[in-house]
């Protein structure tokens, strides 16, 4: 049994709701949060046994609250490093332990808001953001609160929250906001210059998180022209942390982009084996295909196919939508993912769902939301261009799938031959 | 008067988002934790120099547990980041409210990028010779708030190497490979790196920006372990090894209006404000924001509680006595060492602490001018180059060492906290305050109390800019 499935069994033996977008259950929890926040996990891993630790010394001291709250922290670092979102459930518990413990406390509140978001329990986690900014208006706190608005497409409210941390701290993770603020806003040379900044406010003591920050970096350089600087950014994200999953993916999306498939799956194999996400396995899929390695690309699609819904349905959506897949179940899923999560990015994949089901009148506002913050991203590009094709609009379709091509390097192999097909068409 | 142990404290872990890892002293505030380049460690001040020429010597310590020789070109001052060091006189020592602050901005270049090599090119003879060829320079000015608040530029330096081995063999023993060299008594032993980087600006000020090894000293590991200290002879440094970045700044004591009077000094760090929205914002006074701040020892990690660190590092000593009083008007060190050392507690210390809140509210480091210059610690009472000074106590007044002050008319504290020098042992003197009773008068003393962790892993020198040498990244006590 993986390690996932063993903390599902876990969350399921003591009660626990793990689903995303659950609604806070109306009558009292199941378990005792404490007991579940306590029990022994198993893992061997340096953040499994300063967890291990951590639970024994909470176990043990008269007042186990400042432990509860390092607990949880752990759990959500654990959840990242390891991919298993299981962690998630159980940082709540600690949380929910500590409220009860002390129930005003701000230092749970936000731990609890910060696992509420990343369980994708967007509109929680906001009403936990709002009274925190409310009643402490820390940093952090209006940061929690901008993550909730961002994944709910309301912008310009985001903007105003991390304005507020910013203004407070100049930060990694409040710099690190802007910069992605900035690209959405389609200005990429002012998003690189607050990423590099946000990189100089780390720490080689934390190195995740200055792992994450390289890697958005080189993307973003990728997108920017420079493939030697792109390679460079995911090199020291993987000098910090050296199976660092989604700087993997980066450096095998740089490398698929520039032709060079065998290295390209050399690191998005791990990648991809640490997070088996739609998004991984998809890129690991199309660089199999794109190094005639067909029947091991059948075999990653086939493992898509089977967790991608559960996994991240908007990616799968658009997986399905791309590869001429289940356009209705892509339709259902993207439909169902907008209904929490209202940004551009799930815009497009419902545009690109409903234009594969070839329902193009519905497709087009979604695909007109998708670019609305003015991001120049290759996928959002390109499918409106297809889009805007599809629908006759040949100057719009010209000048998009044109600024897509510029961008080409970030697209999956499939993306760029079907973005070359259109373009010639026109 | 028996020595006590340091009592257990309540540990400030884990507080924030994912990835902070546990605080510890000169790392300890939750959310500046992890901004190494401004997380401040520690601010020294006290007076250097002669009769004839004084000086007021300030120096900010930043870059928390550098480890030497991992990544030459990791560990450099942060061109984004304002460093500063105020001084606050008359009334605005009361006030909390700076006077005078000196500005350090860097720069950095690199002589050839066409290569791997980012900081040495081979071995460096000479400061930003042909062979360093990451360098960073930086510019110094003085913010003079009395009359119209001028900001004059006081001139610039150039950063020595960071210590790797070979690479920089003079500030090291045996061409490299040993250890670094001991601090020294006199500028003309200082090495040549150190001594090709002190700079004489305008209007008589010095200044040496650079690695140093981190000069404070204590038993954090055991003090963050429930206060599960260790014996003499099994105590350690937890600084021990590491190195840091440290600002330092001779301030001519005529600058300041002269030597009869107390100054209080604290630092900053600030960062550029970030604006996403290009119109309808507010207006902003200033282009900077505060991110870490630092007057006296240990008021953040030992006194104030976790949840107004944050608090603490983006505010002024101006509103310290609003916010933050309470915290050395009750201090809870103080219960604990009564409900866990003390056999029997003592009465009276837990509460109305008035003496201890005349130290660190507003958190200004206070130095009496008026004396002669500060006793130096070098290697020890018996290092056979480089001694202390003839009554240098690390204990400060505890340990008998005090200064005649013209101002006040009596002695004062020969070190901290009047004043801050390399060597004070800042552990054993807060809590011995603690433990004590300085609000009567003849005061009571009790102890000395401390952490069994006596000296510096390091001999300092005892001339600017009195931090021991940076520890040599290939032969250093980590190995």
């Amino acid at each position: 049994m993986n390690r996932s499935l063993s903390l599902v069994a876990l969350l399921a033996l003591l009660g626990c709701a793990a689903e995303k977008n659950d609604p806070a259950p109306a009558a009292a929890p199941l378990v005792d949060p404490c007991a579940a926040a306590l029990a022994s996990l198993p893992g061997t891993t340096p953040q499994d046994r300063e967890i291990a630790r951590v639970q024994e010394e909470a176990r043990q001291a008269r007042d186990p609250s400042p432990l509860l709250e390092r607990l949880g922290w752990l759990l959500v670092a654990r959840a990242r490093s390891s991919g298993d979102e299981g962690f998630y459930p159980l940082a709540r518990q600690s949380a929910l332990c500590l409220l009860r413990r002390r129930p005003e406390s701000f230092e749970a509140r936000l731990l609890d808001g910060h696992v509420l978001h990343q369980m994708h329990r967007f509109r929680e986690a906001e009403e936990v953001a709002k009274r925190l900014v409310r009643e402490r208006g820390g940093p952090f706190d209006f940061g929690l609160l901008g993550d909730a608005q961002m994944e709910q497409g309301r912008v310009a409210e985001a903007i105003g929250s991390y304005q507020r941390m910013l203004d407070l701290k100049p930060c990694l993770q409040s710099m690190s906001r802007a910069a992605h603020v900035c690209w959405l806003k389609g200005d990429r040379t002012r998003a690189l210059e607050l990423i590099r900044m946000a990189a100089g406010a780390g720490s080689r003591r934390d190195p995740e998180s200055l792992a994450w920050v390289h890697t958005r970096r080189s993307l973003w350089e990728l997108e920017a022209g420079s493939e030697t600087e792109a390679l460079a950014a995911a090199a020291e994200a993987l000098s910090l942390v050296p199976d660092h999953a989604p700087a993997l993916l980066a450096r095998g999306r740089v490398l698929l982009g520039a032709g060079r498939d065998t290295e390209a799956i050399a690191a998005l194999r791990p990648a991809a084996d640490q997070r088996p996400l739609p998004e991984y396995l998809w890129t690991l899929a199309e660089a199999l295909r794109s190094a005639h390695r067909i029947e091991e690309a059948e075999r990653v699609e086939a493992e898509l196919l089977r967790s991608g819904a559960a996994a991240d349905p908007r990616t799968f959506a658009l997986f399905l939508a791309s590869t001429g897949r289940d356009a209705a179940e892509a339709v259902a899923l993207a439909r169902a993912e907008l209904a929490n999560r209202a940004d551009v990015f799930t815009h497009d994949a419902l545009a690109w769902a409903l234009a594969a089901a070839g329902r193009l009148e519905e497709a087009r506002p979604h695909a007109e939301r998708a670019l609305s913050e003015g991001t120049r991203e290759a996928r959002l590009l390109y499918h409106a261009g297809a889009l805007a094709a599809a629908g006759g609009r040949r100057e719009d379709a010209r000048r998009l799938l044109l600024e897509a091509a510029a961008l080409q390097r970030l697209l999956l192999p499939s993306e760029r031959a079907d973005l070359e097909r259109r373009r010639a068409v026109l | 008067m028996h020595p006590r142990k340091l009592v257990p404290l309540l540990i400030p872990l884990l507080c924030g988002m994912a990835g902070l890892v546990a605080a510890s002293s000169h790392m300890d505030a939750p959310l500046i934790t992890l901004d190494d380049a401004a997380n401040t460690t520690d601010v020294y001040a006290f007076v250097s120099g002669t009769p004839e020429q004084k000086f007021l010597t300030l120096a900010l310590g930043v870059y928390p547990f550098e480890e030497p020789g991992i990544g030459p070109n990791k560990f450099n001052f942060d061109e984004k980041v304002l460093y500063e060091l105020h001084v606050a006189l008359g009334n605005d020592l009361a006030a909390g409210r700076a006077t005078i602050s000196y500005q350090f901005r860097f720069e950095t270049r690199y002589k050839n990028q066409a290569t791997i090599l980012q900081s040495y090119l081979g071995v460096i003879q000479d400061v930003d010779d042909a062979n360093q060829n990451l360098t960073q320079t930086y510019t110094v000015k003085k913010v003079d708030r009395r009359g119209r608040g001028r900001s004059t530029t006081l001139g610039t330096g150039i950063v020595p190497p960071n210590n790797q081995g070979i690479a920089t063999p003079e500030y090291n023993t045996n061409a490299g490979e040993g250890p670094a060299r001991d601090g020294v008594a006199s500028a003309a032993q200082l090495d040549r790196y150190t001594a090709q980087t002190i700079f004489t600006l305008r209007d008589g000020y010095r200044v040496f920006c650079g690695q140093r090894e981190d000069g404070f000293y204590a038993d954090i590991q055991a003090i963050f372990d429930l206060l599960r200290l260790r014996g003499a002879g099994q105590a350690r440094d937890s600084q021990g090894g590491f190195n840091i970045h440290m600002i330092a700044i001779q301030v001519p004591v005529a600058e300041l209006g002269g030597d009869l009077q107390v100054a209080g000094v604290y630092a900053t760090t600030s960062r550029p404000r970030v604006t996403l929205r290009s119109s309808g914002g507010p207006a902003y006074s200033s282009p900077f924001v505060q991110v870490g701040r630092q007057g006296n020892p240990l008021f953040c990690e030992g006194l104030v509680a976790i949840q107004d660190k944050d608090l603490y590092n983006r505010t002024k000593p101006t509103r310290d006595a609003a916010l933050f009083r309470r915290y050395a008007e009750t201090p809870e060190l103080a219960s604990l060492l009564n409900l866990l050392v003390l056999m029997p507690p003592i009465p009276g210390i837990e509460t109305q602490r008035t003496d201890i809140s005349a130290i660190f509210i507003p958190d200004l480091i206070k130095v009496d001018l008026s004396t002669d210059r500060a006793r130096f610690a070098g290697g020890g009472p018996s290092h056979p180059t480089n001694p202390d000074d003839p009554g240098f106590s690390r204990l400060s007044i505890f340990g008998g060492d005090v200064l005649p002050s013209p101002l006040s008319g009596g002695n004062v504290a020969g070190g901290w906290p009047n004043g801050r020098r390399f060597g004070d042992d800042v552990v054993d003197i807060a809590v011995t305050a603690l433990i004590s009773d300085l609000r009567v008068n003849p005061p009571i003393i009790r102890g000395p109390a401390g952490d069994n962790v006596d000296r510096n892993d390091a001999v300092y020198n005892k001339v600017f800019p009195y931090a021991a040498t940076p520890m040599n990244g290939r032969n250093h006590p980590h190995h």
